[in-house]
């Protein structure tokens, strides 16, 4: 500890260039960051979403596929089951030329609240939902995105069916990454009467479970009972749901991923660049002090130190920058619609600030290692005898 | 009088470790902005070549894609005898009714994704000229019989010629491998349009309708024609815009990749001015007798700004071919990489680094060895020539 000055003096040597490998540095690790949200969306997604007790049940074919919706109170009677939905995909679009911004379900609101127990919706917003024809629940994501608040009404122009509802906000999911608006079933059904087709089918039905350990004999019971019927079905649990639902994005993480990773060499070669050239114009002078009876030991530990310090303080810098930029990013009316789903959620998490810091700090490591130990183990002779 | 280029050229390779080290920093960026950029171009290109200028798409008003559209018997009725259609040699119109569903597929790696199958009659295969059977031959309808795009054959269980494919409520045999340039028909299956109306219990047998306009004929009149007609509620688009609105997402992920391309370049002009100016400081002396000789202080600016350039454009050369090299073996390593489309289906694009995709990468790496030895160049042309050769 009592080098640190002696430490903070040689960064302080050459401001302009310690301050221009910082910023290179920052800027890199912020970008790290901000790729590593992409990735850790989905996960975060995935991790806050899924329930282990609520389950999915769709045609075995396709989510297109439609089951008759008499599944539903099949469904209902399995034993094991507490409550269970259907949700009927609207394909709702504010602006038809935009296409969806967001997905949209028609739904049961009875059970609502009891399958989505874990999702705190408010019990007033439930209420209403139940209460009001045209009533929707919103996630937070969709209403920070849009502007709207409760008590708005808005109009959706579905894409699928010739149809354009509106409906009034009575409650959010208070998650920001929840995007889904869900309306009445009730609502559709009427709709769909006023154009003189019946709707007697939906697309999924999501069901809760008492007990995690019976989920499973639950699901193969389900998908028994339709065996052979007008529908054959597959169960699977939310999380198993989702991500095959967004399986397809895999391969791009994985592009993702090889980029953060070539960004995060990038750094490395920066640092050991800087490292390099600090430690070479010092030769003379660390000579010195070897001749004057400073340990090698010691020698290498400072300069070492001096390329730690400069990288981590200047990863926590670039860790606070991916916070600025990605909460641009978010309030910027970029929409890269429902494709690339949770992806694009660009939150900076807890975990990927501790990790973009504790990445500096080995980077810093890395690339000061080996120009320390070149120095401190110099022949000091040899070293005078060249410099002066 | 100006320095000679390889004044500039030997001072780099003079440098040699530091050199190496700005080179590589900014090769990394130039692999990982190319990567990125061309994915998105790889996603862009296999949509926009989809489609052919004298097709048109006519879809249910307000539907966005043919996976979200019906049409009922009567309108595909009317439009057959719409004027401005071109017709085959027996006088038929060239009309492709079509029925789309996006069952699930598995993957050969245990995964599922929606595939956008289309329901054809065999009109389909004059309509979409540009979509050829490479292997096999075409489905006989009624059969049980299916054809695969090319991306759809590699990606998917059970999906290669000779094959039972599994999809829907049924099997099917794989008769033949369909190609269309690259294009998104590459990453459809393609059967019966009865047949799969069957399987997916569809009252309404179509989604859409393909047709290709006369030569010569005013195809916007046709448009206004179809979309004017009150009593079927359809909307015509021509069959090149209709792709190019699917690939609009594409438009705001160029948004993202040149903000990435702006962070890693500053970061990257950072790293270059470190050197650059190093590389000053300890030409002091070196600069001073040139000056003395009589350079003038514009040969000397010149001269460090070639030598930072230079290192840029080798850089550049350097990941240009690390990019191309790694590009080609993530796409080989995943069988194509698999991107959601607006429709909901899977695309299977091949990641390939095309020459165009290189200009960002270059202007960028342009950039950066301008920017970078912009600063150092004007500090060394600055230097009075005494006191660089006292200093020294």
């Amino acid at each position: 500890m009592k080098f640190l000055p002696f430490v903070l003096r040689n960064l302080a040597r050459n401001k302009l260039r310690s301050l221009l490998t910082a910023s290179a540095i920052a800027l890199a690790i912020a970008l790290v960051c901000i790729l590593r949200t992409m990735p850790a969306g989905m996960d975060a997604f995935l991790s806050s979403i899924a329930s282990n007790t609520r389950i999915s049940t769709h045609n075995e074919a396709g989510m297109v596929y439609q089951m008759p919706y008499s599944y539903l109170q099949k469904v209902r009677a399995v034993p094991g089951v507490v409550a269970a939905i259907s949700w009927q995909w609207f394909g709702g679009a504010v602006d038809a030329s935009r296409g969806v911004e967001f997905p949209n379900f028609a739904v049961d609101p009875e059970d609502f609240g009891r399958v989505y127990e874990d999702w705190n919706v408010s019990q007033q917003a439930l209420d209403d939902f139940r209460k009001y024809r045209d009533a929707a629940i919103v996630g937070r994501g969709t209403l920070e995105k849009k502007g709207w608040k409760l008590g708005d009404v808005i109009t959706l122009q579905s894409t699928l069916f010739g149809l354009e509802l509106s409906f009034r906000i009575v409650g959010e999911v208070p998650n920001p990454r929840a995007v889904q608006l869900y309306f009445q079933r009730e609502y559709l059904v009427q709709a769909f009467a006023a154009l003189g087709t019946p709707l007697d089918s939906t697309g999924m039905i999501w069901s809760r479970i008492d007990d995690p350990e019976r989920v499973g004999p639950v699901m193969r019971q389900i998908d028994e009972m339709f065996r052979n019927g007008e529908a054959e079905t597959t169960s699977e649990t939310e999380k198993s749901f989702f991500g095959n639902f967004f399986g397809s994005l895999k391969g791009i993480v994985t592009v993702i991923m090889i980029v953060a990773g070539i960004v995060t060499l990038c750094i490395v070669f920066i640092a050991a660049n800087t490292a390099s050239m600090s430690v070479r114009e010092r030769v003379g002078e660390i000579a010195i002090l070897k001749a004057i009876g400073f340990r090698s030991r010691t020698i290498f530990t400072t300069l070492l130190a001096e390329a730690v310090l400069l990288s981590t303080v200047a990863g926590a810098a670039g860790a606070l920058i991916s916070l600025a930029l990605t909460s641009l990013l978010r309030s910027s009316l970029v929409s890269t619609g429902p494709q690339l789903g949770p992806l694009t959620g660009f939150v900076v998490t807890d975990a990927i600030l501790v990790q973009a810091i504790f990445i500096a700090f080995f980077i810093g490591i890395l690339s000061g290692w080996l120009p320390a130990l070149g120095a401190s183990r110099r022949s000091v002779a040899q070293t005078l005898r060249e410099v002066f | 009088m100006a320095l000679p280029i390889s004044y500039s050229w030997r001072s780099l390779i003079a440098r040699g470790t530091r050199t190496t080290f700005t080179v590589l920093v900014i090769a990394l960026v130039v692999i990982a902005t190319t990567l990125f950029w061309s994915l998105i171009a790889s996603l862009k290109r296999t949509l926009v070549s989809s489609g052919s200028p004298e097709n048109l798409v006519v879809m249910r008003k307000g539907a966005t894609n043919d996976g979200s559209s019906q049409l009922t018997l009567e309108s595909l009725q009317a439009i057959r005898f719409f004027e401005g259609i071109a017709r085959d040699a027996d006088g038929n119109p060239l009309i492709s009714p079509e029925l789309v569903v996006q069952p699930f597929f598995a993957t050969t790696d245990g995964g599922r994704e929606n595939v956008l199958v289309r329901g054809v009659e065999p009109m389909a295969l004059r309509v979409h000229d540009e979509v050829v059977i490479a292997e096999g031959r075409m489905f006989t309808p009624s059969s049980g019989e299916t054809v695969v795009g090319r991306g759809v054959s590699r990606r998917y269980k059970g999906a290669s010629l000779g094959d039972e494919l599994k999809f829907g409520r049924g099997t099917w045999k794989v008769v033949g491998i369909l190609e269309a340039g690259g294009s998104s028909f590459e990453s459809e299956v393609w059967v019966d349009a009865r047949e799969l109306a069957n399987d997916a219990k569809r009252t309404l047998p179509y989604s859409g309708v393909r047709l290709r306009v006369a030569p010569g004929a005013d195809m916007d009149a046709l448009v206004r024609r179809i979309g004017d007609d009150p009593r079927y509620a359809l909307e015509a688009t021509r069959e090149i815009d209709y792709y190019e609105s699917l690939s609009s997402s594409a438009n705001t992920l160029y948004v993202i990749v040149i903000g990435l391309a702006v962070l890693a370049g500053v970061g990257a002009v950072f790293g270059a001015t470190n050197t650059m100016y190093a590389a000053v400081q300890s030409r002091t002396a070196e600069i001073g007798t040139l000056r003395a000789l009589g350079f003038s202080r514009g040969s000397i600016l010149l001269a460090f700004l070639s030598e930072s350039v230079m290192m840029a454009l080798f850089a550049f050369a350097l990941g240009a071919i690390g990019a191309s090299l790694l590009g080609r073996s993530i796409s080989w390593l995943l069988g194509g990489i698999a991107f959601g489309a607006a429709t909901f289906t899977t695309n299977v694009i091949q990641l390939h680094v095309a020459a165009g995709d290189l200009l960002m990468p270059l202007a960028l790496s342009l950039l950066i060895g301008v920017f970078g030895g912009l600063a150092p160049a004007a500090r060394a042309a600055r230097m009075r020539p005494v006191d660089a050769l006292r200093k020294a």
